[in-house]
């Protein structure tokens, strides 16, 4: 098959070479002839073509997109990866989702996920793990590894994510993909079912970081409905792609190159920051001297921050229900029990620990204290210099069932990834190179709102490379 | 800090959640290595730092007090089998 891009299939519509319908349909056929292997999508049925897409001439009209199934769009059962929300049909629209109806893209189906966006291995998900394109038995990464499975293996062009600690960079790194996670309240929230509101933040895979332009003027925006919405103007991120990347200076912290990243994933790091200076990039050492404390503070924050949203999840108005109680209390301990799986319990347990009475100063707003020291460090480095770079992950996809068993060992995943949201900042993973045939990515990250610029480097290197354009060997003899 | 069996059943009255004997021991130690690993935090120096709760710092923006949204309630309650009359069925609170 042939994986075409957002800008392709906006050539294909334009110059008439094939009708909406038709892009529309074969990609529906991609996916009934690769889900059974890949598990990428939850729910297809929804949005049959004749029902869908207001009429519109933007330059996204016609395109078919996947969506999270985090995001809900009206009519569609929305699960969030979790048997609680099974039968959860969204009665409206999230904001990114209606923003991009009303120019007229086309949902292809809702894309699996860890259960409430808790994991990066999407092992946590109740409708089974998802398969990675490039090899069967392992993970695509998480939580957003159905939407990066999905245009990996050709199945969308283009899909939506979350990225709370890295659920849009890790999976796009371990698919070999581009994902980019925006500013913190660069999109709205609202309809975005809630995880750890203070990270979560709405952004997209795709294959390449123009397709992720030209779909990020379109979504994201203030939104009256979302007060942690930015009022920031949407640039009009096409307009920066070819811009000259001579004389940015790149900060490379001496904590992302510590010596931990095995030999063969850092010559991959190494090749793609000597084709930077090609392209006119000036690289700097930097410190971040308090990103060790990041895994820690973000096991506080978010474990808190999710004890707290998911306490609506009794059962009483949506969401699974119990046969089994005759009392009331006993009614909500046994919808949560049932509805919820292992990894959102630990961490509904976790969060209320750490906020409960005699230990919300020694954890919680110590934690907050730290992220604080986080930021700072964020925002004395970008004094300094335009953007960071190091690696997305510290290994290529991992064995599915590998990490599952230990959770410690499954929160270090999102190591490099897990301070942008703590601070805020945007940054966008893109493909390097391969090791062993699996791919491996390269992590941006800029000062808030600076979306623009990690497009612009990302395109003018993906404008030299082509890594990002690697297709897994499933995708042949299809179509 | 240690946590005990105790705790866990505590934590779960707290939080509403039903957990199985072996649920129970899988957690406690798995909530061991967690709490282990956010101990680190301890050693760092917070003295006069402000605690950060939000990633851009701004205030919360109050709109005008205008009716925007109107009652669905019939829409809403289509995600239950156990709406009658406009309302929720729960099991019976008081005898």
């Amino acid at each position: 098959m042939e994986r075409h891009t957002v800008k392709q299939l906006q050539n294909m519509i334009k110059d008439q070479s094939a009708s909406v319908e038709e892009i529309y349909r074969l990609y529906k056929d991609r996916i009934s002839a690769m889900n059974d292997s890949i598990n990428a999508f939850i729910s297809t049925e929804a949005n049959e073509f004749s029902s869908v897409g207001d009429q519109s001439d933007s330059e996204i009209s016609g395109v078919p997109y996947a969506v999270k199934d985090i995001f809900c769009s009206e009519g569609d059962q929305t699960t969030c990866g979790s048997k609680m929300l099974s039968d959860f049909v969204s009665p409206y629209d999230a904001t990114v989702v209606k923003n991009l109806r009303q120019k007229g893209t086309i949902i292809l189906g809702k894309t699996n996920m860890d259960e409430f966006a808790m994991g990066s291995s999407n092992e946590t998900s109740f409708y089974g793990n998802v398969n990675n394109p490039w090899d069967l038995e392992r993970t695509p990464g998480g939580s957003s590894g159905g939407s990066a499975a999905a245009v990996a293996a050709g199945m969308a062009p283009i899909a939506l994510g979350t990225d709370t600690g890295g659920s849009i960079r890790q999976p796009a790194a371990l698919t070999g993909i581009t994902g980019l996670k925006p500013t913190y309240g660069r999109c709205s929230r609202f309809g975005m079912i809630a995880f750890a509101s203070s990270l979560d933040q709405a952004g997209i895979l795709s294959i390449s970081a123009e397709d992720a332009a030209i779909f990020l003027e379109h979504m994201a925006g203030f939104d009256q409905k979302d007060s942690t919405s930015s009022m920031e103007t949407v640039p009009k991120y096409t307009e920066f792609l070819n811009n000259d990347l001579k004389g940015k200076v790149v900060g490379l912290p001496k904590e992302f190159f510590d010596g931990s990243l095995d030999s063969k994933y850092q010559d991959l790091v190494t090749d793609s920051i000597h084709e930077y200076e090609k392209l006119g990039l000036k690289f700097k050492d930097i410190s971040l001297p308090n990103i060790k404390y990041s895994v820690p503070t973000y096991y506080v924050v978010a474990p808190a921050e999710c004890s707290s949203n998911l306490a609506r999840y009794d059962g009483v108005r949506f969401g699974h229900r119990s046969t089994n109680s005759d009392d009331l209390d006993s009614f909500y301990k046994q919808n949560r029990k049932e509805g919820f799986g292992q990894e959102v319990k630990r961490r509904i347990i976790t969060g209320t620990y750490v906020l409960s009475a005699g230990y919300y100063d020694a954890y919680y707003l110590k934690a907050q204290k730290v992220r604080q020291l986080i930021n700072q460090d964020f925002l004395n480095a970008f004094k300094e210099v335009d953007v960071i770079m190091g690696p997305t992950t510290q290994q290529s996809a991992f064995k599915l069932g590998e990490k599952v068993d230990d959770p410690v060992s499954m929160y270090m995943n999102d190591i490099y990834t897990i301070s942008s949201n703590l601070s805020g900042v945007p940054a966008i993973s893109h493909p390097v190179g391969f090791v062993d045939n699996l791919p491996f990515g390269l992590q941006i990250i800029a000062p808030h709102f600076k979306e623009q610029d990690l497009l612009n480097i990302t395109h003018r290197y993906q404008m030299e490379t082509d890594w990002h354009l690697q297709t897994p060997e499933i995708c042949r003899g299809i179509d | 800090m240690s946590i005990d069996k105790s705790d866990i059943e505590h934590l779960c009255n707290l939080s509403k959640l039903n957990l199985d004997e072996e649920e129970q021991s899988v957690f406690l130690s798995q909530m061991q290595s967690i709490l282990k690993m956010i101990e680190e935090l301890q050693e760092v120096d917070t003295g006069e730092i402000e605690p950060m709760a939000h990633p851009l710092q701004m205030t919360q923006r109050l709109r005008n007090d205008e009716v925007t949204e109107f009652n669905e309630r019939d829409k809403f309650q289509k995600n239950t089998d156990f709406a009658e009359d406009g309302f929720y069925k729960v099991p019976k609170v008081i005898d």
